[in-house]
């Protein structure tokens, strides 16, 4: 095992800096590209509530360059390819290599005292496995007829050849079938390390609750993503191939599909989708919330027992998204039950979180205010679920703009905060250099503001009973009473988005200017803050022997400090 | 930091005074969002419901929100109250407490419960009384069901009604597109289905949404109780005009609606082409 | 893992992502050829009925240059005028050093060539924007198609109702583009939210369809421009000119084809003939039209004359629209041309009236009544 033994630093730069099977070098790799598509991402969000602020205007400054056959505004295809690339790059290639490519990668030995991946090579194929999906997913632009158009739930007929003859819905199947390669290779590699390469003494009862969330991530990625792997196979063979899993009878002459068999495939991978993104956020922001209120994370093991029943839930709940495609009373409200119960172990994560809080010594630094606005977040997200849980209330807030805001909030600004909190916590240790407080304290607050209004605007023209991906809402008599609304969350939107050029701005210059890290500027315990900022090629120069949990904070034993390093014994 | 936080001075204790204004400014806080909601359904929501169903599913939504406000406050109380009360200052020091205590458990399952009573299962009842009562309770043709027949396209609703005889499949049957006509006060029955992608026949003054898929068939009903002319819109993405693919349900009381339909299956006769093989189209309707 | 697995495994999942995307390019490699025209297209007897084929391998790419006729001399004249760069005298006529327009002395009048580009990027938006009615290639017959009544155009026809164009000639550009932007009330045409520019280059796509020797590519045909308006004369004494139209209207036996909206003394009164002339039992009714060109798949397609008091007008929102639409005529329905049939006066006349008959019964509770006393009068 790569644990046992050191290997020399490679000298060459490609090896060095390219084609490295460092789990650092690959977690920094990561999270470059992350951010580059979260950049991507944002804009194509920008556009869109542009044009739903102001239908068929042109957009400033980039209209005329992105769509120049008109006069620069967005034109109806232009919009559908939007939303669907934003879905898809967001959750595929922003988030998911963000938050799991990048801490995933750069926390699992790291924080369980390992000296790399247990398989490095899978871990670089991974990644340039996002990269080639990435590639393909950025070539579907520019093929004729344009990107994919379907919804990055792209159901079929819309996605079969039917009602997408171009093929860049080919390709964005085919970019799926990439990234979620490069998930199961990523979540093979993070289990098989996490259960082999523990340090000595790492019992399970002491492993970070970053870890435990990524191990659950991990189970998941392994277990689900194959199925939207095949789903996207059968859709590249519809497609090009002329068979006819999806295609129903009346549509086709070579035999009968079902179109709700994709939707089934679909959403068997796409709720545990979801749990797959806020999983490690809430891994992370449990350890961050102890670490900064220097205070044991409450009841660690009902935390991680209420992951675990979230994940082991997650797999059995899909059915809620499809209440209105005609399923059955039982199946229906089977799912609804089965749904409904998350909110208990969900419940429960708060309640922990909250108590670990309370009566602490809370330390507001930039990763504490952004685990704390997931609470925040993550609350009102979560909490509105509960209307979409139920049949007859789901029945008429689906695919309004009501189920926008909450998964918004839920899987897209919750994780997203639990992002930047680990971004702000680990990039000391990442690249050696601290982040500015002053600016992340900023980027906070100019994000959470206008944040919060974007998506509870949202929930006021879902129940109002405005559709989701509408060109142009003003074109319905009753949905135009609503346009100001639309307004007023386009305004906080782009807010939120100019917002994040703090961050870009912060990081950037941090990253090259920023004023050196110390070994252990957060004075917290985990293994990674033992060892110098960046961490050397090999991690740990003697695998250190783990005898103490990770949350040891204000211990009373402890006199001179509130904290304790999980290689430390606890004085008696 | 601390004081862009709040802005709260640094001293150990609040006095009594503080934890009043505190508790007042929390009440006032929780008085805020439901007067709020108020005003913004008022401004906002969506129309008063036209169908005979369509205020449980308001009941139910605002039930739910009441619920979630009061869970979304307890949160933020326990959200709020550390950072004003335990903010890191010198010479204080965390309560070290790992929550794993025999009373600490307790608490946790005791909550649990509670959340699940309260929160889910209230919820669940209400909600199954409405999908046995309303949603999955479709009501027969031979209790009054007015039938329509809806075939989606890209980009447009296509209905087909009996006209007078009651049957479909003749040459008097109506068919129109995007605007369907329905009896007041009596249930009407949709069969729906879609010659090419998903669609999804949504109705927001009813509170009813069905997709329709191409292959299948798919029931929904409601009961106008109101005359009026309401939006049909598709709720699910279609495609390129997916936004412009709306009708009109207009409700007319009995007689009108009578009148409506001679007229129209009227003029559905004069309209009949029999050399047309597509003239008719219509499918076996199954209870 | 040892690296002699991972070795195999890594080139073959290189390999899997490889070949997909190229596949899938693939699909683009093609063009309209002949060939193509056989997979795409199925046959007649296999398209009707309730299912329609998933188009696999869409051919966007057209590589041929189409030869149409140009839109008039004028045009070109005013496009000479525009650009003397490009336009040089030769002779009598212009010659164009893009040699888009050139003069045929045989059939005297200029030809278009229509660069492929601008067809491939119109044929691109037609399939985007068009084809799900009217066919991936444009013979009318698209998935959605299916029991749609009217059914959707077949550009194969060359023929056009509501283009405002009189009815004998060809549609210019603008009218199309007109058409396109405006859409057909009670119809799944909508008004298309897409850009001049691109609706121009689906425009030439569209005229590019017409068979050989037909429409566009058959030098006889003239090319027509929406009809003249002039002024309303009506215009400030609108109940007047309501009044006038419906003389005129039942005068110039509009009940023909449409409902007569008068009783029966009052139409012999009007009509100035005897009065015990009795009319058919149907004469408030509007009627079927067999003789329609209107094809579909080879088979026609009857045509309902629409009775201004129950049916949506496609294109006649206001009296404007409603006088283009009865001076120019609907091409292939048996609305005739009526500019110069009939005075100005009168035409604007009828076009007051009939916005008058659609505004003040149509879904609304007087028609009831006023047809019941219609029907019920001897």
């Amino acid at each position: 095992m790569s644990g046992d033994h050191i290997h020399a630093e490679p000298t060459g730069f490609l090896r060095k800096h390219v084609f490295s099977v460092d789990h650092k070098v690959i977690a920094r790799q990561f999270m470059w590209f992350g951010l580059v598509w979260l950049l991507v991402g944002g804009i194509m969000a920008m556009m869109i509530r542009w044009q739903l602020a102001h239908p068929g205007s042109p957009v400033p400054l980039i209209g005329k360059l992105l769509y120049p056959r008109g006069d620069g505004s967005v034109p109806p295809d232009g919009y559908n390819t939007l939303f669907t690339m934003h879905g898809t790059i967001m959750i595929f290639l922003g988030l998911t290599p963000l938050l799991i490519g990048a801490f995933g990668n750069f926390c699992i030995p790291l924080m369980i005292g390992a000296r790399d991946m247990i398989f490095p090579l899978l871990n670089m194929l991974s990644f340039w496995t996002v990269v080639l999906g990435g590639l393909v997913g950025f070539y579907s632009l520019f093929v004729p007829l344009g990107a994919a158009e379907g919804g990055w739930t792209a159901y079929p007929t819309l996605s079969s050849t039917i009602g997408t003859p171009g093929s860049g819905e080919t390709l964005w199947a085919i970019a799926v079938f990439l990234i979620g390669a490069s998930s199961i290779m990523g979540g093979i590699n993070y289990i098989t390390t996490i259960v082999r390469l523990r340090a000595p003494g790492m019992t399970w009862s002491k492993l970070p609750l970053t870890i435990w969330g990524m191990f659950f991530t991990a189970i998941l990625n392994v277990l689900f993503l194959p199925v939207i792997g095949s789903a996207m196979i059968l859709m590249v063979l519809d497609r090009s191939f002329g068979t006819s899993f999806y295609v129903p009878a009346t549509l086709n002459q070579s035999g009968g599909g079902d179109p709700i068999l994709y939707q089934h495939l679909f959403w068997i991978f796409g709720h545990p989708e979801v749990y797959i993104l806020i999983l490690p956020a809430w891994g992370i922001i449990s350890d961050l919330l102890s670490f900064f209120a220097r205070k044991p994370a409450f009841a660690y093991k009902v935390t991680v027992g209420a992951m675990g029943a979230v994940t082991v839930l997650s797999a059995v709940v899909y059915g809620h998204h499809m209440f209105t495609t005609g399923m059955t009373a039982m199946l229906g409200e089977s799912f609804m039950l089965l749904t409904m119960i998350i909110s208990v172990p969900g419940e429960i994560l708060f309640f922990n979180w909250l108590h670990t809080l309370w009566r602490g010594n809370l330390r507001f630094t930039t990763p504490m205010l952004f685990s704390m606005g997931v609470i925040f977040v993550f609350g009102l997200g979560g909490l509105t679920g509960i209307y979409l849980a139920t049949i007859s209330t789901d029945i008429y807030l689906h695919d309004t703009y009501f189920v926008v805001g909450h998964f918004h909030l839920t899987m897209a600004a919750s994780s997203l905060f639990g992002a930047f909190a680990a971004t702000y916590f680990w990039f000391p240790k990442m690249f050696g250099k601290m982040m500015s407080e002053k600016l992340g304290k900023l980027h906070f607050w100019a994000t959470i503001i206008p944040l919060t209004i974007v998506f509870c605007t949202m929930f006021i023209s879902g129940y109002a009973g405005m559709p989701r991906r509408y060109y142009n809402h003003t074109d319905v008599d009753y949905l135009r009473s609503l346009q100001h609304l639309n307004v007023i969350t386009s305004v906080a939107a782009f807010f939120l988005g100019g917002a994040q050029l703090i961050f870009a701005f912060n990081f950037i210059k941090s990253r090259w200017w920023g004023s050196k890290a110390s070994v252990n500027p957060w004075e917290v315990g985990t293994l990674e803050w033992t060892i110098p900022s960046p961490p050397p090629h090999h991690n740990y120069d003697t695998i250190p022997t783990v005898v103490t949990g990770p949350h040891e904070y204000s211990h009373p034993a402890l006199k001179d400090r509130d904290w304790i390093s999980q290689s430390e014994q606890l004085p008696t | 930091m601390n004081s862009l936080l709040i802005g709260c001075t640094g001293r150990s204790r609040l006095p009594a005074r503080a934890w009043l204004a505190t508790l007042t400014a929390l009440l006032a806080l929780a008085c805020a969002p439901s007067l709020a909601a108020q005003e913004l359904a008022d401004r906002w929501g969506p129309n008063a419901p036209a169908s005979a169903n369509g205020g449980r599913v308001d009941s139910l939504f605002w039930l739910i929100t009441t619920m979630i406000s009061v869970s979304f406050l307890i949160v933020l109380v326990m959200l709020i109250v550390p950072v004003l009360r335990d903010r890191a200052r010198p010479g204080h020091k965390a309560h070290y407490d790992e929550g794993s205590s025999l009373h600490d458990k307790r608490f946790t399952a005791i909550v649990s419960v509670i959340v699940f009573l309260v929160l889910d299962a209230s919820v669940l009842v209400m909600t199954m009384k409405d999908l046995r009562e309303v949603v999955w309770n479709i009501p027969n043709v031979e209790k009054g069901a007015y039938q329509v027949e809806v075939l989606a396209q890209q980009w447009a609703w296509n209905f087909r009604v009996t006209g007078e005889d009651g049957k479909f499949g003749t040459p008097d049957d109506i068919v129109t597109i995007n605007t369907l006509t329905l009896p007041m006060d009596r249930p009407a029955v949709f069969n729906v289905t879609s010659k090419d992608v998903i669609h999804s026949f949504f109705v927001p003054d009813m509170r009813v949404k069905r997709d329709a898929n191409p292959g299948a068939i798919n029931q929904v009903w409601f009961k106008p109780v109101v005359a009026g002319s309401y939006d049909i819109l598709c709720a699910e993405l279609c495609g390129y005009a997916h936004y412009q693919m709306h009708g009109t349900v207009n409700v007319l009381p009995a007689e009108a609606f009578k009148a409506w339909e001679k007229e129209a299956g009227a003029l559905a006769l004069t309209a009949y082409d029999s050399n047309d093989p597509e003239a008719l189209w219509a499918w076996e309707w199954k209870e | 893992m040892t690296p002699s697995l991972l070795r195999p495994a890594m080139a073959l999942l290189l390999l899997a992502g490889l070949a997909g995307p190229l596949s899938a390019c693939l699909q683009h490699q093609g063009s309209l050829s002949e060939d193509d025209h056989e997979t795409v297209n199925p046959p007649v007897e296999q398209a009707v009925g309730l299912f329609a084929r998933a188009p696999l391998h869409v051919p966007l790419v057209i590589t041929e240059p189409a030869k149409l006729v140009s839109p008039g001399e004028d045009f070109v004249e005013t496009l000479a005028a525009a650009h003397p760069e490009r336009f040089r005298k030769d002779g009598e006529h212009w010659a164009d050093a893009t040699g888009e327009f050139t003069w045929d002395d045989d059939e005297e009048i200029y030809w278009q060539l229509v660069p492929a580009d601008v067809l491939t990027r119109g044929r691109q938006d037609f399939v985007q924007f068009c084809s799900s009615c009217h066919g991936l290639e444009g013979d009318g017959y698209g998935r959605s198609a299916q029991h749609l009544r009217p059914p959707p155009r077949s550009f194969k026809q060359s023929s056009f109702k509501f283009t405002k164009v009189p009815s004998d000639k060809l549609p210019n550009d603008d009218a199309l583009v007109t058409l396109v932007r405006h859409g057909l009330g009670g119809t799944p045409m909508y008004p298309w939210a897409v850009s001049e520019e691109r609706l121009r280059d689906i425009v030439q796509y569209i005229k590019s369809l017409s068979p050989e020797e037909e429409g566009w590519r058959d030098a006889v045909n003239e090319i027509g421009a929406v009809v003249e308006t002039g002024a309303d004369p009506w215009e400030g004494k609108e109940a007047q000119g309501i009044a006038a139209g419906e003389i005129a209207y039942h005068r110039n036996q509009c009940y023909g084809c449409h409902p007569a909206y008068v009783t029966a003394a009052k139409l012999n009164e009007i009509r100035g003939v005897d009065k015990t002339t009795t009319y058919a039992a149907d004469v408030t009714y509007p009627k079927l039209k067999k003789d329609s060109s209107y094809e579909v798949l080879g088979y026609k397609v009857a045509i309902l004359a629409p009775d201004f008091t129950w049916q949506t007008l496609r294109y006649s929102g206001n009296p404007l629209e409603a006088y283009q639409t009865i001076a120019a005529g609907i091409g292939g329905a048996g609305m005739p041309t009526w500019k110069g049939a009939m005075p100005d006066e009168d035409l604007w006349a009828i076009a007051h009236y009939v916005r008058h008959l659609t505004d003040t019964y149509k879904d609304k509770p007087a028609r009831a009544a006023f047809m019941a006393a219609l029907r019920a009068a001897p």
